[in-house]
């Protein structure tokens, strides 16, 4: 077996609505390994976005244990939690959330940007990345000017660059029509093939069949 | 349709409440400024217009012709006669003599001793051109009768408490005794002419024998109702001159000048007894404020539409789909604005109940916060209210409301680019006018820190004028010089005629054997002037310490500026002849450096002590003091004073605070522009404010974004602050040699000024970048430190 990515432990999520408690996550027992490709399933306002903020660690926990490569992250400072995120979670989005003001070129350097990396090095990455996903006649484009799958590819060639452990994408092919969308889950699975584990939530069946494992919720409960 | 409109109006005020706030919090700023210059112009410009015969009145004014014309508000006593015999429309003319040529006059009533400020030796014709409303007693007729007085009502009170004050008596400066024969009712407030009390000006040795030389007199002429009266009125005028005066002697020219002009245009003209002259060019400055200060306040609105003409131009759009013409919809905005501004107005008007106070004690005046209700005000409040929501409007009136439905709900198009480019556009032109605003208070302030602390050549601190014009006579003078002498703390001691910062007797010097003349200034002093005021001598002697009764010969003392009109070297010129009206015998005795006998607005002219006891009376008391405490020297003085001039009022000055109160002007200008400075400053902060709130919104998907892909919270505040730090530095670049040009002009005004330098925009560079960021890192911090996940939910 694959060493352990991070495990979740009886790890809930609760908020506060007036005088009610709503737990968006409830006692949540979950280990993922490196290498493995996991589709998170369930009908919408399930809690998928919710798990995969909270195990990206833009959103906490309230209650359990979250260890992410051994590293206890429930009882770690913000700083502390987005240094590990920086460094090891890449993220893809429904909605892509490129910047429209930056080209695709300007969009994929982001993250290296705040890595301080420095410049020769920057462009040699993006430049491996533009070249891998077909994309180098693009580069000056701005989002706007790109069909929603090539929009994607860029969000997932971002997510990519900083060379991440995990990939969390939520919803990565929700608003792509169904050629689109399997070109994105091949390229997931490419990805996979390579190592790098990836957690994706999605409502559709046949985006689920390309990973190894199916989770599926029900008003924030594994069943 | 409008009711439905104001509703929606006023939802959108409630749903955008910063937005809102901001709007009507700077425009009531905006519009409390200009409430209070229109105010203050309506005031000022309302002086003398209570009088009938307002458009009919005019003073002469004096036009000299020799080096260094000025123009004067007084004339020879001779003139006045003369206006209504050779000019035929010049129905009646007359003079009027502040006692002593300007002086306070002593006055004795009952056991009552006093000092009157506005005694005046006039014609009777005085008061029939102005109407004077006689409330008992007799009018101008009694003044056509010597020892005669008559008295305000409020003066009467003073003198004489509740008595009646008729056929009272009075006596003047120990001199004179008057029966009072009429009470008038109190000048009004806005008037230019003030009298308190006023004599028969033919009990004057000047009017009794009118002489052209001695310009002492200001003097009213009324035309007829004739519209043509005023065709070659100066060539009547210098036909007067002509026939009385031989042209060598002529060293002047007369013009009239309109009563309505006297208040505001009279500010450049030198001896004058009439006061609270207004200042037409700080009327100007200042509407130039409220105008900037109002634009910056619309320039505010303005942005925040602009900043929200997405989603305006969506409601525009699906507005448009649903049926609204485009009238529909530029009136719907402009109700919206008129709402805005009205509320803005009221709000307005609070502050400027507030701020009157302060505003009354900068610009020196009284308007009340009950006079803002007036018909007037109301108008002008309307033509503000619909020149500000024409304005101000007039963005979402008239550029949105033109969109077609498909291109207003079109996600992106140039009108999002269009916007923000006029939206930086306008902070620009709201922060360069802050910026000048600034920089005008820092340059005004170093200019009045120059003036306060240059070397004037004279040293006025520690020294006392104590006027003695009301001292009976000689010996009682004498023995108050003896008395003041033996005081320990006085160190030194001197009579004058006057000293720096007082006017003294205007002659002219003339170069030998010629007769090309100079202005001079004469002062009848004594030994010790030059050491009480620290003069430098630079060759010759002081005025000797004894003279003879009867002696002809006059010593002289000339200042540098004489000097060099002379041509001589300053030992060259000791015991030369000096031609200066100081009569014939008259030779330099000594040369003194120049000193800013007058405020630094002015170059140093000729100036000369002399001992020509004919020339002039010792008015004043000159006093150099040890004691560093004021208030103890002058109660020590009073009683010193007191104990010998039983029956006179302790009158007295010092010197150094009459210097300062020649800046008077500028001190106020200081506190107006810093008043202005800061109103402009918190109203474009505010509009900053609310723009930084609307960026930050605006690219609160990015920034989500980013923080999610590392960015930290530094990186973040950096990111939304850049922009803001570019459009200040920008309107740097226009405002900095505007406000160069500007405030070199004003420093025209001073013969001695400082050099602006590059620290002062230095200072306001710092100062405003500062400011800048403060208000937009609060947004910009606020959105950095937000989680991402909530901007990037996709619901
Ligand atoms: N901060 C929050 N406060 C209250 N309710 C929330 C919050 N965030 C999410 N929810 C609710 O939690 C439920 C789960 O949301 P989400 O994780 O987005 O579901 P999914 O992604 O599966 O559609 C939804 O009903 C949503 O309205
Ligand atoms: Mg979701």
């Amino acid at each position: 077996m694959k060493n352990k990515l991070l495990s979740l432990n009886i790890a809930s999520k609760t908020v506060n609505l007036g005088s009610h408690k709503i737990a968006l996550l409830d006692k949540i027992d979950l280990q993922v390994h490196e290498g493995e490709f996991i589709s998170l399933m369930g009908p919408s306002g399930s809690g998928k976005s919710t798990l995969l903020n909270c195990i990206g660690m833009l959103d906490r926990f309230t209650d359990g244990g979250y260890t992410f490569l051994g590293e206890p992250v429930h009882s770690m400072k913000e700083k502390n939690r987005s240094r590990l995120y920086k460094e090891y979670i890449g993220f893809v989005f429904q909605a892509y959330h490129l910047i429209d003001e930056l080209t695709v070129y300007e969009n994929i350097e982001t993250p290296l940007l705040y890595k301080n990396i420095k410049s020769s090095e920057r462009k040699a990455m993006v430049a491996d990345m533009l070249d891998r996903f077909n994309i180098v006649g693009k580069k000056d484009l701005f989002p706007m000017q790109l069909s929603g799958g090539q929009q994607q590819l860029v969000g997932i060639a971002r997510a990519l660059i900083g060379k991440p452990k995990l990939i969390l994408a939520d919803e990565p092919t929700g608003n792509l029509n169904s050629k689109q969308s399997d070109e994105i889950m091949e390229l997931f699975a490419q990805l996979n093939e390579e190592g790098v584990t990836i957690i994706q939530a999605t409502h559709s069946e046949s985006n689920a069949a390309y990973g190894s494992r199916i989770i599926n919720l029900l008003d924030g409960k594994i069943v | 349709m409008i009711k439905n409109y104001i509703k929606i109006a006023w939802r959108s005020l409630k749903t955008n409440r910063l937005f809102s706030a901001v709007n009507i919090l700077g425009l009531a700023l905006g519009l409390a400024t200009t409430l209070l210059l229109f105010l203050f112009i309506l005031h000022e410009r309302s002086f003398d217009s209570m009088y009938a015969k307002k458009d009919r009145i005019y003073r002469v004014l004096l036009h000299t012709t020799e080096e260094g014309i000025e123009t004067w508000a007084q004339v020879p006593s001779a003139l006045s006669p003369q206006l209504t015999e050779h000019i035929p429309s010049a129905q009646q003319s007359g003079r009027l003599l502040k006692n002593d040529y300007g002086g306070n006059a002593f006055i004795k009533a009952g056991d009552n001793i006093l000092t009157e400020s506005k005694l005046f030796w006039i014609d009777p014709s005085i008061l029939d051109m102005f109407d004077v409303n006689i409330l008992s007693g007799m009018g101008a007729k009694a003044l056509t009768k010597p020892n005669t007085i008559l008295l305000s009502k409020s003066t009467a009170k003073r003198y004489f408490g509740s008595e009646n004050p008729l056929g009272k008596t009075l006596t003047v400066d120990n001199r004179n005794t008057f029966e009072v024969k009429g009470i008038f009712e109190d000048f009004s407030e806005h008037s230019s002419l003030q009298f308190n009390a006023v004599v028969p000006i033919m009990m004057r040795q000047e009017a009794k024998h009118p002489s052209w030389g001695n310009a002492s007199f200001e003097t009213f002429v009324m035309l007829n109702s004739d519209t043509g009266n005023l065709n070659d009125i100066d060539q009547k005028l210098q036909n007067i001159i002509d026939s009385n005066v031989e042209k060598e002697q002529q060293w002047y020219t007369f013009s009239l000048q309109p009563l309505e002009q006297i208040h505001l245009q009279s500010s450049a003209y030198t001896d004058s007894y009439l006061e609270n002259y207004g200042d037409i060019s700080q009327i100007k400055n200042l509407t130039i404020l409220g105008i900037l200060i109002l634009i910056i306040a619309c320039i505010n609105y303005m942005n925040l539409i602009t900043a929200r003409s997405q989603k305006k131009a969506k409601d525009v759009g699906v507005n448009k789909t649903l049926g609204a013409s485009r009238t529909q919809l530029i009136l719907r905005f402009y109700v919206e604005t008129g709402l805005i501004t009205a509320i803005a107005m009221i709000l307005g008007g609070l502050f400027t109940i507030l701020i009157l106070p302060s505003f009354n004690n900068i610009v020196n005046r009284n308007l009340e916060a009950s006079s803002l209700f007036s018909l007037q005000i109301f108008v002008f409040l309307g033509f503000i209210w619909l020149v500000t929501t024409l304005i101000s409007g007039s963005y979402p009136a008239l550029y949105l409301s033109r969109f077609s439905p498909k291109d207003a709900l079109k996600p992106t198009s140039n009108k999002g680019i269009m916007a923000s480019f006029i939206r930086k556009g306008l902070v620009v032109v709201q922060f360069s006018a802050s910026v000048v605003l600034i920089v005008s208070v820092l340059v005004v302030r170093q200019q009045l820190e120059f003036v306060q602390n240059k070397n004037l050549g004279f040293n006025p601190e520690q020294v006392i004028a104590i006027s003695t014009t009301a001292v009976p006579d000689v010996a009682t003078n004498h023995a108050l010089v003896n008395a003041f002498k033996k005081l320990p703390n006085v160190s030194l001691i001197s009579r004058a005629q006057g000293y720096p910062t007082v006017s003294v007797s205007l002659n002219s010097i003339y170069k030998p054997n010629s007769d090309v003349g100079m202005s001079v200034n004469t002062n009848l002093a004594e030994h010790n002037i030059v050491d009480i005021l620290q003069l430098k001598l630079l060759a010759g002697q002081r005025l000797p310490s004894h003279k003879q009764d009867g002696d002809s010969l006059v010593e002289v003392l000339i200042n540098k500026t004489a000097l060099d009109f002379l041509g001589y070297t300053p030992e060259e010129a000791i015991g030369k002849k000096v031609e200066a009206n100081l009569g014939n015998n008259s030779y330099i005795y000594g040369v003194v450096d120049d000193f800013n006998f007058a405020s630094l607005h002015k170059p140093v002219g000729a100036y000369a002590f002399h001992n020509t006891v004919t020339k002039g009376n010792y008015n004043y008391l000159l006093v150099r003091f040890k004691n560093q405490n004021l208030a103890t020297t002058v109660s020590e003085f009073e009683r010193t004073f007191k104990s010998i001039a039983t029956t006179s009022a302790f009158q007295y000055a010092f010197v150094d605070k009459n210097v300062e109160h020649l800046y008077q002007k500028e001190q106020q200008m200081a506190k107006v522009s810093l008043l202005f400075s800061i109103l402009a400053i918190i109203v474009a902060c505010l509009g900053l404010f609310a723009l930084a709130a609307y960026m930050a919104e605006q690219r609160q998907k990015e920034i989500g974004v980013r923080k999610v892909f590392g960015a930290s919270v530094p990186k973040i505040v950096q990111l939304l602050s850049i922009d803001f730090m570019k459009l200040v530095l920008i309107s740097f670049a226009i405002s900095f040699p505007l406000a160069l040009y500007i405030m070199n002009q004003w420093l025209q005004d001073f013969a001695y000024r400082v050099t602006i330098s590059w620290k002062v925009f230095l200072i306001t560079g710092c100062l405003v970048l500062l400011i800048t960021f403060i208000t937009v890192s609060y947004q910009a911090i606020k959105a950095a430190i937000a989680n991402p996940i909530n901007s990037l939910r996709t619901e």
